[in-house]
């Protein structure tokens, strides 16, 4: 039953990242109805403008998700790399050398990451949990709570920037997004990936580096955050010790939503960026009905569930199953 | 592997955990570079208060325990360092003892704080309280043990405390009425509010629309909780600007430089926008305000902590006795409309300016850390790290602004009436345009 299931998914990857895609489009086109001004470039550039972080971090994360583990690390990771960056790069001389040490500390922690949870066998949660919990430590002593210095200058101006009329974030949205295909479906990292998510132990049979490629997924998603740290920073002006929390559950929402399976072997990254423009779509329109904003998380919650469930194929077989069994036994029971 | 490898990971996070110490060495080297360069102009001014006379004897000191709810932003840094700061210049540096307790978002952890510091035998606590109510039944056993217990700019129910904060001074209805006079009544505009739930998100909000429901021409098209954060504020703005780019003005509280963030990120033309202290907003009304951008500049004061602690040490001292101080005291909104917005040159608010250079502080950091009456002793310098300034010494503070704030029920007392009007403006801050 449950190979059926997955042959099926991989089969109907390519039409799910499709729909993602068509359904954000339409949305885009109904808000008309809630706001005059939606369906216009703007409310596109702002959508985009948006997505764009949360496309990079998704990034790293899908890739480790598709080797079949979690990164929970990621939001404290773009907060320690957006303090370092605001500390070491924004303190006024603006020494671009001391980017490199930056990169070296975010590497280290992904191969942390990484050596554990492929080499010492510790649960990926656990493991990326624990990791989080050492760097906020490690960014609150070394800060004292307050980070100085300020957003680097040239950042600053980079992601205030429009090139041909379109904000700067959106050319790193669509940088990101051609990168991440590439790596994820057209190299064969991206491919070693996929076929150790699937099956771990085949994989290590045929020879599959497998530890390695782990850790080498887990520094990329280091990377990924550190980058979306530091964007971050050029974008907001400066750095707090919360300034990644916010990224760090979208992360895994789109990878799943955007058609990845969560236990690995499967995931396009295509439609992890369909995914992240989707859900921003989603929360532009809610937040523009002018309901309470509870309503408004009631009707995001559910508007993630209905998706899943009409649109991969997985888990509307699974309700199928389950709605039958239910009905079966009622008859059964009359 | 397994031996091996263990050995390699441990060498490893080791590494890590060398890597932050060095590089905390490095940063808390240079800061203790400061801090002895502080000390010997401390001790200079100390010496100097001696032969000013006060001539004060060996005695025991003061055992005082400040204790913050949660680090790591802007404002509570900035609290702490003043109450730091004080408790080092002269006289004070010879007569307190100040430990300083993180206590974080957790309510139980702060009562079992304040548990362990009466026990220690603490003279007075200081404290930025998490929650008005919950601290009650340990508020009550401090007072019984004659712990002095005083809370600043968050407040407590429980009536043997003593409350200092801005809470009462009408944030909210105050700086909506000056949007409604820039508006003249008529348009559209969105609300950033704080964190949900928060007494003092809801009594901006609630103080503000007191005002805005009076106005039927003004139309609140977007309202979001941006938890008093820039970067949130400014998600949530390009948002709401993506479905009404007509919007007239914007109402903001903490987190506003967020929102002008956002206006320049589309490329909106500037609208009013009225907000609290960030310096970054300061800054903006003084550089935008021929584009558009009218507003006003009003909020949570950090300076509150240090007022809150002198009038703590005058009743240690015995200079205030105890019915001289109300269980409620106010600090004074801070006001600054965007005509008035002026650039320091130096590090304290002198010859009336109110911003700083942009190259000084984050655009987050809060200005409002200075009051040349109630705490004139506070640098720029102790705002940011706790230093004395150097030459200062503790002025007293002028009995007449010891005021009592309205009593609020279940913000600041228990069984209590409120006043009449919860939401009066301030008439000498702003008057409403039609009357």
């Amino acid at each position: 039953m449950k190979p059926a299931i997955q042959s099926e998914v991989n089969k109907g990857l390519n039409r799910y990242v499709v729909f993602v895609y068509i359904l954000t489009i339409v949305l885009i086109f109904l808000s008309k109805y809630i706001s005059p001004s939606f369906g216009s470039f703007a409310q596109i550039k702002a959508i985009l403008v948006l997505s764009s972080l949360t496309v990079l971090v998704a990034l790293g994360q899908g890739l480790v998700i598709l080797t079949g583990e979690l990164d929970l690390s990621v939001g404290k990771i773009i907060t320690l790399s957006g303090v370092l960056t605001s500390m070491w790069l924004g303190n006024g001389d603006e020494n671009w050398l001391m980017a490199i040490p930056i990169f070296a500390i975010l590497l280290l922690v992904g191969f942390l990451n990484g050596y554990g949870v492929a080499a010492l066998k510790i649960p990926s949660f656990i493991m990326t949990l624990a990791m989080s919990m050492i760097i906020y430590g490690c960014i609150l002593g070394y800060t004292k709570g307050t980070p100085d210095g300020m957003s680097p200058r040239l950042l600053e101006k980079l992601m205030a920037s429009n090139w041909f009329g379109l904000p700067s974030p959106i050319y790193v949205l669509i940088v990101v997004a051609i990168a991440g295909y590439f790596l994820q479906s057209r190299t064969k990292l991206g491919r070693t990936m996929q076929v150790i998510g699937s099956n771990r132990t085949a994989a290590h049979y045929a020879a599959i580096p497998v530890k390695r490629t782990i850790i080498f997924a887990y520094m990329i998603s280091a990377v990924c955050a550190g980058l979306t740290g530091m964007i971050l920073v050029g974008y907001s002006g400066g750095s707090t010790l919360n300034l990644g929390d916010a990224y760090l559950l979208p992360s895994i929402a789109t990878v799943v939503l955007g058609g990845a399976a969560i236990s690995g072997g499967s995931g396009n990254y295509l439609g992890t960026v369909g995914a992240a423009i989707f859900l921003t779509t989603v929360s532009t329109i809610i937040q523009a009905l002018g309901i309470s904003i509870g309503w408004q998380n009631v009707i995001y919650g559910l508007m993630i569930l209905v998706v899943l469930i009409l649109y991969r194929k997985d888990i509307y077989q699974m309700l199928q199953h389950q709605l039958r069994g239910w009905s079966t036994k009622k008859q059964e029971a009359a | 592997m397994s031996i091996k490898a263990r050995k390699l990971f441990v060498l490893s996070m080791i590494m890590l955990i060398v890597l932050f110490i060095t590089a905390c060495g490095n940063s808390s080297g240079s800061s203790n570079g400061g801090s002895s360069s502080g000390g010997s102009s401390q001790s200079g001014s100390a010496a100097g208060s001696d032969g000013g006379g006060s001539g004060s004897e060996t005695k025991k000191k003061f055992k005082v325990y400040l204790s913050l709810s949660y680090s790591g932003n802007a404002w509570q840094n900035e609290a702490a360092n003043i109450v730091e700061a004080l408790a080092k210049t002269p006289p004070y540096d010879e007569m307190v003892e100040l430990k300083k307790v993180i206590s974080g978002a957790d309510v139980q952890k702060q009562i079992s704080d304040y548990q362990s510091m009466i026990a220690d035998g603490a003279d007075a606590i200081i404290s930025f309280p998490i929650s008005p109510t919950a601290l009650d039944s340990v508020i009550t056993q401090a007072c019984e043990q004659g712990v002095l217990m005083f809370m600043y700019d968050a407040t407590v129910t429980n009536e043997c405390a003593y409350n200092v904060s801005y809470i009462t001074a009408g944030q909210g209805q105050n700086t909506a009425q000056w949007r409604v006079n820039q508006l003249q009544g008529k348009g559209k505009i969105f609300m950033s509010r704080g964190v949900s739930g928060n007494a003092v998100d809801i009594m901006q909000y609630e103080g503000a629309m007191s005002v805005f429901n009076r106005y039927p021409g003004i139309e609140v098209v977007a309202e979001y909780y941006s938890d008093w954060d820039d970067v949130k504020t400014k998600t949530n703005t390009l948002k709401a600007l993506a479905a009404h780019p007509d919007v007239d003005g914007i109402w903001a509280e903490a987190g506003e430089y967020g929102a002008i963030q956002a206006l320049q990120q589309t490329g909106h033309k500037m609208i009013p926008v009225t907000g609290e202290n960030s310096n970054g907003f300061r800054l903006a009304l003084k550089n935008y305000a021929n584009e558009g951008l009218t507003g006003v500049s009003g909020g949570s004061p950090p300076a509150t902590s240090g007022f809150a602690f002198k009038i703590m040490m005058e009743m240690l001292t015995g200079q205030l006795s105890k019915d001289e101080v109300p269980h409620n005291i106010e600090y004074p909104l801070p006001w600054v409309p965007y005509d008035q917005v002026t650039v320091c040159e130096g590090s304290m608010f002198e010859n009336g300016c109110n911003a700083f250079p942009e190259d000084k502080v984050q655009t987050s950091f809060v200005t409002e850390v200075f009051n040349k009456d109630l705490v004139p002793e506070i640098s720029l310098e102790s705002a940011l790290e706790g230093k004395p300034t150097p030459g200062m010494t503790i002025q007293p503070i002028p009995k007449e602004m010891i005021k009592q704030a309205p009593d609020i029920p279940g913000i600041n007392c228990t069984n209590c009436n409120p006043p009449e009007d919860l939401y009066p403006l301030n008439l000498e801050l702003v008057r409403p345009f039609d009357q």
